[in-house]
């Protein structure tokens, strides 16, 4: 196991603070770079998000060529609010309308890659409440100045909100720890180094994107990190601790669905990859349940995990991209 | 001077077309918690936005309060100064992130002070926007232990360590849009504390109540007979005390605010309140404490001073309704210091002092219009001859 990596290829934001030097670095190198934001009914943190990145990074810096908001149908105000402040804005369903629609935050990072432009993607979530443009030029940074990272992952503290107006310290993290740590410890060792695999924040160049599968819900974290690893290798990777990161916070249940999904895209990664060998199909239902009126009832979610193929084997992008098949 | 009041509705849309760097820049410093003398994360903030904005000069003084300078054309022509109070009054531990919206902002110390200080770390970029450039340096000082216990400490080392004259100042306030001070009351600010030892042995079976006591010396103010020239009064402000429904309260305070165009009555009143507390404290044996918190002198601009009057035409160019009250902040200190000043609001808001306060975003930009013109009018020369009232 290489132990090293946490040791060569973990930075903090702070040293990518000069974007003066991210800029030339961009230049020299002839890339262009875009934002996208993944939604669904976050009318609550959408603008700021979309405001500080173009002051910062695109009226202040030119880092940032364009930011596109990819929605999967929000009911609230999201998607005006997002194109009030500039953002170029599209439904999920909307683009590549000839294929079969699903819904999922996999699914809206996966058809960014058909409206984006840039040769590097960066992929924040949209409901971080105490945004700022670290947050991006501090991914973008390990791709621009070193010639070797080609994905580049965010970690943080994560205090959560809870309640109207107060914050707690610690709570974070908790399926990142009771899941996937276990999981990488049983399998992949050296990925255990990743200090938040589930992290929402991270950018790479379109070529690593455009090559790997994506699937439509909660996994597309998981399955990224384990195909880049498997294709590329870890050396490719870098980890940026953003420090702090404020976000809702999601009920044990709510939890239990997503841990549901990962552990279930896990073990499909797992079986393709012929290191798990299963003598029946998984269920697709997870059970939980409530006491309801002096009796336990059951509340059944049902996952039906559907992996997008890679970009690159879809037609219509290919002729966008003038890229030969 | 007509034709640049005449110009100023085309400033409110260059204003606008920077708008994500002026809503950046209120949430950037008003996220920061800042309660009075604990500045120092805003202070930094401060500091690295003027840097951002590559002012000419951007330094702390000798107090800590940051400074950014736009250097003027003339050599000789003393600076204009703009100011926002730093500190705010919102606790540390209360969520500071912000919601921005289509046409809102909404977080907790908004209005009190995030959006003068965030429209002063803007100024750099605004001006250079708007292709301005002026005779005077332009002095943007965020200061600090402005409020409550810090009793205009930041802004009073500001001036008495500033060794050249100044021309005149501009005072933001977040709201509220046609707030135009350009007097400023007389004021002493103090508290009255009641406590009461549990341990105390009392002869006659008395026990006394803290509040009780406090609301003694409540009607015992009232009774104090305030004048209506000099115009005079006293605010009971903020008030707290006892432990839980059932029990006796031991301890309780007072907040409050005697206010006067007149300094002498200030002092009178202030006398007369200091009486009645030793009074109650010996008729009720028990400890009372009279402390001041703040205080400032009285001082203004007449009516027709000409930066009240070009306020005036500006506001009313911009279609903004002048509303004219006393302020007792920076502005009180400027013109003690014989320095024309007066303080204006930004923006219309909603629930101030609350966690939960919001302000209007389009507003704003009227708001900013009207500072650009009078850093225009001072540039001018206006307040050059003029003498205070």
């Amino acid at each position: 196991m290489n132990h090293n990596w946490l040791e060569t290829n973990t930075y903090h934001y702070s040293a990518f603070s000069d974007i003066n030097r991210l800029v030339e670095a961009k230049n020299k190198k002839n890339l262009t770079i875009s934002l996208c934001l993944p939604t669904l009914n976050e009318e609550k943190t959408i603008a700021k998000e979309i405001v500080i990145m173009k002051s910062e990074l695109m009226t202040r810096y030119p880092l940032l060529d364009e930011i596109v908001v990819v929605d999967s149908g929000s009911r609230d105000k999201t998607r005006e609010v997002a194109k009030a402040y500039g953002a170029d804005v599209y439904k999920a369903s909307d683009i590549l309308p000839d294929l079969e629609n699903y819904k999922g935050k996999g699914e809206n990072l996966w058809k960014a890659l058909y409206i984006t432009k840039g040769d590097i993607i960066v992929y924040i979530d949209a409901d971080i409440k105490n945004i700022h443009h670290r947050f991006v030029y501090a991914l973008i940074g390990p791709l621009l100045l070193s010639d070797n990272i080609k994905y580049c992952k965010g970690f943080y503290t994560r205090p959560i909100s809870i309640g109207k107006n107060n914050l707690q310290s610690t709570g974070g993290g908790r399926v990142t720890e009771l899941v996937i740590r276990p999981l990488f410890s049983l399998f992949f060792p050296e990925l255990t180094q990743i200090i938040q695999p589930l992290s929402g924040e991270y950018a790479g160049y379109r070529s690593i994107f455009e090559n790997i599968p994506f699937p439509v819900g909660y996994g597309i974290e998981t399955t990224m990190i384990l195909d880049i690893y498997k294709n590329w290798g870890l050396d490719v990777i870098a980890q940026v601790d953003l420090e702090q990161r404020i976000h809702r916070n999601q009920d044990t249940k709510a939890l239990g669905k997503m841990a549901f999904v990962i552990l279930k895209t896990f073990f499909k990664r797992m079986e393709k990859s012929n290191l798990i060998d299963f003598k029946k199909e998984l269920f697709n239902e997870m059970i939980q349940y409530d006491l309801v009126q002096n009796s336990y009832q059951p509340f059944y979610y049902e996952d039906k995990t559907y992996e997008r193929p890679p970009m690159i084997e879809i037609v219509k992008y290919c002729e966008k991209y003038n890229i030969k098949r | 001077m007509d034709k640049f009041i005449d110009e100023l509705p085309s400033y409110v849309d260059i204003i606008k077309s920077i708008k994500e760097t002026i809503i950046t820049n209120i949430v950037l410093i008003g996220q920061i918690p800042c309660s009075t003398f604990k500045e120092k994360r805003r202070v930094n903030m401060f500091m690295e936005r003027m840097s951002d904005a590559s002012v000419d000069e951007c330094r702390t003084d000798s107090y800590n309060n940051p400074i950014g300078i736009i250097k003027g054309t003339s050599e000789t022509k003393p600076p204009i100064f703009v100011v926002a109070h730093l500190d705010s009054f919102t606790e540390k531990n209360v969520d500071h992130n912000y919601m921005v919206k289509e046409n809102t902002i909404t977080g907790p110390g908004i209005l009190d002070n995030a959006i003068g200080v965030g429209v002063l770390i803007s100024l750099p970029e605004i001006i250079k926007k708007s292709n301005l450039s002026f005779e005077s340096d332009i002095v943007l000082a965020g200061v600090i232990q402005s409020i409550g216990k810090g009793n205009l400490r930041g802004i009073r080392h500001l001036l008495k360590i500033w060794d050249s004259p100044i021309r005149g100042a501009i005072c933001l306030e977040g709201c509220e849009l046609g707030r135009l001070n350009y007097y400023s009351d007389g004021m002493i600010r103090g508290e009255i504390e009641c406590s009461i030892s549990k341990f105390q042995n009392r002869t006659n079976n008395f026990h006394p109540n803290a509040i009780l006591t406090l609301n003694e010396v409540i009607n015992q103010i009232l009774k104090i007979h305030l004048p209506q020239r000099p115009r005079s009064r006293i605010i009971f402000g903020k008030i707290s005390g006892g432990f839980k429904h059932g029990k006796t309260a031991y301890d309780a305070r007072l907040g409050f605010e005697i206010q006067s165009d007149s300094d002498k009555m200030v002092k009178n009143i202030y006398t007369d309140i200091k009486d009645i507390v030793i009074g109650i404290s010996h008729e009720y044996d028990v400890e009372l404490k009279l402390k001041t918190i703040s205080n400032a002198n009285a001082s203004k601009l007449s009516y027709n001073h000409p930066l009240v009057k070009n306020a005036w035409a500006i506001m009313d160019q911009l279609n903004i309704k002048p509303v004219s009250e006393p302020s007792e902040s920076e502005l009180s200190i400027f013109l003690s210091h014989k320095i024309p000043a007066i303080t204006v609001g930004i923006t219309r808001g909603s629930n101030y002092h609350l966690d939960n306060a919001r302000m209007e975003i389009e507003p704003m930009f009227k708001g900013i219009a009207q500072i650009i013109g009078l850093l225009m009018a001072i540039d001018e020369g206006i307040c050059d001859e003029s003498q205070l009232a």
